[in-house]
């Protein structure tokens, strides 16, 4: 790839879509939290949506905690238990179960929202663009996994050092994978575009995971709608 | 003891028609928007009937309420971690074919195109696919009047234990009108089961209400609630339930159910009791308990030990007052006349019901049939005890047996007392009612003054913070800013 395109989309790129990210999640939080919520089609039919919906979902949180251990544990770290040929070996597998689980899980999702009319009539534009948007970077991932398992090690090793130079602010990030393979380049553009465009579709319903619910004391919540004495 | 005040209802079931003047005036009011037109917040279903939404009483299937595991509550849809792990799709939910399709009816066509060659006829069309429907499969009310085959009907849960083929048979047939609402629960398994902790309990008046802006649409609650009196809104994706008409409990005003009810089953009034205790009591072992249990939470206002503390605790004095004067105090603590929807679910409702009376008069009066001196023998009423038990104490008859008993010897007194200026306490014998009891309960039962039904202090929100600031806002809305949803969902953030 030309250097110029190759620096753009691998050096530049990922500092545009994180800030994009971050302002956009930042702001969203702040001015319009209430609208952040998850969006349900299970109670308008329920066919499909069990087996689709926790295919999908358990299998792209796993990636998403492969995918982030993976990249940004320095060499030095994993080294201590493993070598980078054993940790190849950990993420084609696993990548290829989840990766594949969540693929699963979407293409059922994705029928069932162009099948289903109720599910349909009820869907916004954003609703099958988003589909189709994870779709495509799933199918280049699954189809990179081939690529790691098919090439040098220091390919692989290659991307997680991608990654920790971007976070750290080397200019040289792009370099490194400059001579990557086609489908990884695809796969990380279109994952840097999901990124730009998460603070404005239901993906943000991630933030308002309700993990506070496990800390939460006791079962009831009553709440002080007006004070009923006199002297507060 | 921590006094809290909860303003409760009852309702008469001994004088529901069944006319759904509740359920459309609440309908009017609070769910003719998009997204809820399958939603009756207030519904009347006929028993024995399988209900709205179908099965609703079937906790098997829809894992409301709460169980007892070792003695200790735990909420039926199982631990948190077992809610948590079922969030991407939760398998008790009910659909929305579980109450009905959502249809209207395309009545432009009749005075819009040209002249018909049959008699011209409206189309249904569901509301969810704007598509037209080949026959309506359900609605809200689908088994008024015993509408429907016996046995699908038969297959509700409140025929367990009951020897039920002989209710197939049309001269025994009987039915009870039930009109049911949020329950308010003082052990509310949907504010339990909310991972959002959006579902609140007011301590003021004990009413629950989900906050719109932190409910996340996870439809846990819809789940755990035994009752089904949660709805999901499947527009804006979020739950709704009846607010207990709340703004006009505030002031002071019936419930808008309760304010139409033509037949004035309907009271409220406020009720004290301890909410530490809450937990004890909702977790004694035996679900027959449950009841008397139930009971042991309330308060007597007319004791002043409790008055004192309940000043003390800052209860506004106007509760307690109210709590003296409550409708429901005397129905369901002093006269035992009403009991509790399902206490089984352990969660403790606080709308409750006075069991209908079925005497076979005609019957009875020929002397085929058993009587107590005037009362007919309430064992041979039309419809079983047992089954009415299985509603209303989780099976256990003497209770509801008491309070037929009382309401029969009522009728009898008074109509000795009207009919021949006569009066007759033989007929008040082994009841435990005294003949100013039961005039009493003459006047709040078969009266049922506007007066005394409804016994509710106006709120101090005057006193909660400084409205100046809502001038010329938009009032209530559904969700974020004001305007309509439509509008709203169409803005930058609400999606492309």
């Amino acid at each position: 790839m030309d250097h110029f395109f190759n620096n753009l989309f691998f050096t530049y790129l990922p500092h545009i879509a994180m800030t994009l990210f971050w302002f956009g999640v930042i702001t969203r939080i702040v001015k319009t939290s209430r609208s952040i919520q998850a969006e349900s089609s299970q109670f308008l039919k329920k066919s499909g949506q069990r087996i689709g919906g926790n295919l999908f979902h358990y299998g792209i949180i796993l990636v998403f905690i492969g995918h982030f251990t993976g990249l940004f544990t320095p060499p030095e770290l994993y080294h201590i238990v493993m070598t980078t040929e054993v940790k190849r070996i950990l993420a084609v597998g696993m990548g290829s179960v989840f990766g594949t689980a969540a693929l699963v899980g979407i293409i059922i999702l994705i029928y069932r929202r162009v099948s289903v009319a109720r599910i349909r009539k009820n869907s916004s534009p954003q609703d099958l663009l988003l589909l189709l948007l994870l779709l495509t970077e799933m199918v280049l991932g699954i189809f990179s996994i081939f690529t790691t398992a098919g090439s040098s090690v220091e390919n692989y090793a290659a991307l997680g050092e991608w990654a920790q130079k971007i976070v750290t602010f080397q200019p040289d990030a792009g370099e490194v994978i400059a001579g990557h393979g086609l489908t990884y380049k695809l796969h990380i553009i279109t994952g840097l575009f999901i990124f730009m465009v998460f603070p404005y579709t239901k993906l943000m319903h991630m933030w308002v995971a309700p993990i506070a619910y496990f800390f939460r004391s006791g079962w009831q919540l009553v709440r002080r709608g007006f004070s009923s004495s006199t002297n507060k | 003891m921590k006094i809290q005040a909860q303003i409760s209802m009852i309702l008469n079931l001994d004088k529901c028609i069944g006319c759904h003047t509740c359920s459309v005036t609440c309908k009017n009011v609070w769910t003719t928007r998009k997204g809820v037109e399958y939603v009756w917040f207030n519904n009347v279903e006929t028993k024995p009937g399988s209900g709205y939404p179908t099965d609703w009483e079937n906790q098997e299937r829809y894992k409301g309420g709460w169980t007892l595991d070792a003695s200790r509550l735990k909420l039926q849809i199982g631990s948190k971690v077992g809610v948590m792990k079922n969030i991407f799709s939760n398998p008790f939910l009910p659909t929305i074919d579980d109450y009905y399709e959502p249809f209207t009816f395309n009545y432009s066509v009749l005075h819009s195109s040209s002249r018909f060659t049959t008699p011209p006829s409206a189309r249904p069309y569901s509301m969810l696919t704007g598509e037209p429907m080949e026959k309506i499969e359900k609605g809200p009310n689908w088994e008024d009047d015993l509408g429907g085959t016996f046995k699908e009907r038969s297959k509700e849960k409140n025929f367990d234990n009951v020897d039920k083929e002989i209710y197939g048979k049309f001269e025994n047939a009987f039915m009870i009108y039930l009109p049911r609402l949020c329950e308010h629960c003082l052990n509310a398994s949907c504010v339990a089961s909310c991972p959002s902790g959006a579902i609140y309990k007011r301590e003021d008046d004990g009413i629950v209400l989900i906050d719109q802006n932190r409910c996340r649409g996870w439809r846990m609650c819809v789940s755990g609630c035994p009752y089904k009196k949660v709805y999901f809104n499947w527009k804006t994706k979020r739950s709704e339930k009846c607010t207990f008409c709340y703004p006009k409990v505030e002031n002071g005003e019936p419930t808008i159910c309760s304010e139409t009810c033509v037949g004035r089953i309907r009271y409220i009034g406020v009720i004290l009791y301890d909410a530490e205790k809450i937990a004890k009591h909702a977790s004694v072992e035996s679900p027959v308990d449950l009841y008397q249990s139930h009971l042991d939470l309330f308060l007597d206002p007319h004791d002043e030990a409790i008055v004192a503390e309940a000043e003390r605790q800052g209860i506004p004095h106007n509760f307690i007052i109210a709590a003296q004067n409550s409708p429901i105090y005397k129905m369901a603590v002093e006269w035992k006349v009403a009991f509790p929807l399902h206490p089984e679910y352990r969660t403790l409702p606080m709308v409750w019901y006075t069991p209908p009376l079925s005497p076979i008069q005609e019957q009875a009066q020929s002397g085929n049939l058993g009587m107590n001196g005037m009362i007919p023998d309430v064992d041979d009423m039309r419809i079983p005890l047992k089954y009415l038990a299985n509603m209303f104490t989780a099976g256990d008859v003497t209770p509801v047996r008491e309070a037929l008993v009382k309401m029969l010897a009522m009728r009898a007194y008074m109509r000795e007392k009207t009919v021949n200026n006569k009066i007759n306490t033989d007929v008040l014998e082994g009841t435990g009612l005294t003949p100013e009891v039961t005039e009493e309960m003459y006047r709040y039962m078969a009266i049922a003054d506007y007066e005394d039904r409804f016994v509710i202090p106006v709120s101090h929100r005057e006193y909660a913070y400084d409205a100046f600031g809502d001038k010329s806002g938009c009032g209530f809305s559904d969700g974020e800013g004001c305007g309509s949803m439509e509008v709203r969902l169409k803005d930058l953030f609400g999606g492309i």
